[in-house]
């Protein structure tokens, strides 16, 4: 027996609700995937180019005119590990933040629970991240850092990135129905949330006082984790608990914001 | 216990100062801090209803457009949620508001089965193990590992309904499926309902198909501008719902100054269906002869107008355009009133609701004096003995005459 009204489905129901669509969320994931790369010259190539073109750029221009103080990793190698995590997240959000306007046909003839279409996206980038994930480590132990028991915890890392990304997507995607000019905003978000984060400069290029801050970026953690990881360099475990904390406030006006716009996503969208 | 029970389920939609329905732009959200004068308007598509069906029973939904039907099945379907009141289900729901939700032109017609299938609540074991007849259902070979937008239409509906037609759920909610698929895929819909007792499943059916629906199902409920007109036997369902038709529909006519189309030459006075001896009709069985009459006034005489009647489907195809009175054609007409009247023959239309639109004209220079478009509807009602004979099932064209037929037979 199920009963439908005006308050809708309670969060614990709905979450239980996913189980009976791990198929279609499974059928979804496979369809952004093989789009992508259907009729593409590249195929899953460009899983690898994504963030291997922008470092090259970076590395040119940065290490040219800048030459950040990296702690001895080469350049290059820095950026690739930031930009491989920073990819998945920021493809994700940009592919996904139109996954309920786009679908408003299907959202207004068919029902599932709606937050399957942007994590369906996010499963697929997070696809391509894997590809640029494995590249990333090649080159890293082609420069000399090799595997080491810090690698067991590689996994928390990427979990923490894909959780970010849902999270973060989720709330783009229905901010977005609420207000149509998102679209044209959340681009212009993501560069702005790329430049605030240590993806192309280490944290340490910093000014003192705004270092302060670096927690509150749910992004911070998981590469100083990472880097971490592969550089056996001593991580700032403060920045990464103080992350981790803004990536349980993300969850949560996630989830919030998502919930009041799902009411009337089928009037809306 | 029911299989679907609804209770006192209210519906608003919120209207813009538009009349759009409403999604903010952040614009809206800072001018709003000072400006509360946009006040958004509301609209009431249902109120107020409250009916059940059993485990095994099929109930039809009647209704004009816009009564609130769709919006009904959306709500039972779970796409939108009420604004008060509640829907409480026994079982899995599939709702076949369209037939190919979810299609994607660049998947095979393997992968869309899967992606259409998964929507409608299919698990894939399910999928993988109705593939067999799916495929030969659609029966469209080779092409279904090709993807769908190198199909044709067809090909696409056929697939769509072979998707369709294999759900198997508890509770089955049809929108006017009846009215678009091809003869096969309405046979199986039409078995589909009958079986319905035999496998305790419950269908709710949306149809202006009113032979078809009092044929299948045993109960209906009428909708009149969101409200619950009538509950009960389908075939007092249906006959109300022709009275509601008669009352609302077949005539307009233009009495207040102002409101009526027209130009400095002519104005357009009425539009109605009408029978040889002079009554309003709203709805016709297909079988009767029937009249459609256009009356005008032509204020400034002198020009030669040609008042023109356009008959289109329920799918908007246009049946025919008519010149109403060919006596007059190129002839200055003086001022005053005309009533001109074309006769539709009995056994030509196919049964549906259609749209009048009406529209006069002049020629030397080509000048369009007045136009109303799908002013009047009237329904089109199947009936024995046409063109149909004995088959029960969907027939396709926008027309359906009774042609004399001459068999020559050697043995």
């Amino acid at each position: 027996m199920r009963v439908f009204d005006a308050t809708g489905t309670p969060l614990i129901e709905e979450l239980a609700e996913y189980r009976q669509y791990v198929d279609l969320f499974r059928f979804l994931t496979l369809r952004d995937i093989r789009l992508r790369y259907r009729q593409t010259l590249l195929g899953v190539a460009w899983a690898i180019v994504q963030p291997l073109l922008p470092m090259v750029i970076f590395a040119v221009i940065f290490s040219r005119f800048l030459r950040p103080e990296t702690g001895g990793i080469p350049y290059p190698l820095y950026l690739l590990t930031g930009l491989t995590l920073w990819t998945v997240v920021a493809s994700s959000i940009l592919a996904g933040s139109t996954a309920f306007i786009s679908n408003y046909s299907l959202l207004n003839k068919v029902y599932f629970p709606r937050a399957i279409l942007p994590m369906a996206t996010v499963a697929a980038c997070a696809f391509d991240g894997l590809i640029a994930w494995a590249v990333a480590m090649a080159v890293t132990c082609y420069y000399g850092y090799f595997p080491s028991w810090w690698w067991f915890l590689l996994p928390a890392v990427a979990l923490w990135i894909v959780v970010l990304a849902t999270a973060a997507t989720l709330l783009a995607a229905s901010l977005t129905v609420a207000f149509r000019d998102m679209k044209n905003v959340i681009p212009f978000l993501v560069q702005i949330w790329m430049y605030s984060t240590p993806v192309l400069y280490p944290a340490s290029l910093i000014p003192r006082p705004l270092r302060l801050l670096a927690g509150a970026n749910p992004m911070a953690g998981p590469l100083e984790a990472f880097r971490a990881c592969l550089f056996h360099s001593t991580p700032d475990w403060r920045v990464i608990a103080e992350s981790g904390l803004s990536l349980v406030v993300l969850i949560a006006v996630a989830i919030s914001v998502y919930r009041s716009v799902e009411a009337h996503l089928a009037e809306r969208a | 216990m029911n299989a679907i029970s609804v209770e006192n389920i209210r519906k608003e939609f919120a209207l813009s100062s538009t009349g759009s329905p409403s999604y903010g732009t952040v614009k809206d959200l800072f001018a709003g801090a000072w400006n509360r004068k946009g006040e958004k308007r509301k609209f009431v598509a249902l109120d107020d209803i409250s009916f059940e069906v059993a485990p095994g029973q099929a109930m039809g939904l009647i209704g004009n457009n816009g009564a609130g039907k769709s919006t009904l099945l959306r709500i039972i379907s779970r796409i939108l949620r009420p604004t008060s009141g509640r829907v409480r289900l026994e079982g899995r729901v599939a709702s076949l508001l369209e037939v190919g939700a979810g299609f994607h032109p660049e998947l095979t017609g393997r992968e869309n089965v899967f992606l259409s299938g998964s929507m409608m609540g299919m698990k894939r074991r399910e999928i993988i193990g109705k593939m067999d007849q799916i495929t030969d259902f659609a029966g469209i070979g080779s092409f279904f590992d090709q993807p769908v937008r190198f199909y044709s239409t067809g090909m696409y509906m056929r697939l769509a309904f072979a998707v369709a037609a294999h759900i198997d759920t508890e509770i089955l909610l049809l929108d006017e499926v009846l009215a678009v698929g091809d003869a096969a895929f309405q046979q199986q819909c039409i078995e589909r309902v009958r079986a319905v007792g035999r496998n305790g499943q419950s269908v709710i059916l949306v149809s202006h198909n009113m032979t078809t629906l009092v044929q299948l199902c045993s109960d209906a409920l009428l909708l009149d501008g969101g409200r619950m007109s009538y509950f009960g036997a389908a075939s007092e369902a249906a006959a109300r719902y022709l009275k509601i038709a008669e009352a609302r529909q077949g005539e307009r006519s233009y009495t207040e100054a102002g409101s009526a189309p027209q130009d400095r030459v002519v104005r357009l006075r009425s539009l109605r269906t009408r029978s040889r001896e002079g009554a309003t009709l709203a709805a016709i069985s297909i079988a009767d002869e029937f009249g459609i009459e256009i009356e005008f006034e032509v204020l400034e005489g002198g020009v030669a107008l040609m008042p023109s009647v356009i008959i289109r489907n329920e799918w908007s195809a246009v049946l025919w355009t008519t010149d109403t009175s060919s006596e007059w054609h190129g002839r200055p007409r003086p001022a005053g009133r005309y009533k001109c009247v074309a006769w539709i023959p009995a056994h030509l239309l196919s049964a549906g609701t259609m749209r009048v639109s009406a529209s006069i004209h002049s020629f030397h220079p080509w000048t369009v004096h007045l136009e109303a478009n799908d002013i009047v509807l009237f329904h089109a009602l199947e009936c024995a003995g046409g063109a149909r004979g004995q088959f029960a099932g969907y027939i396709g064209g926008g027309i359906r005459p009774l042609l004399d037929w001459s068999v020559e037979h050697d043995t």
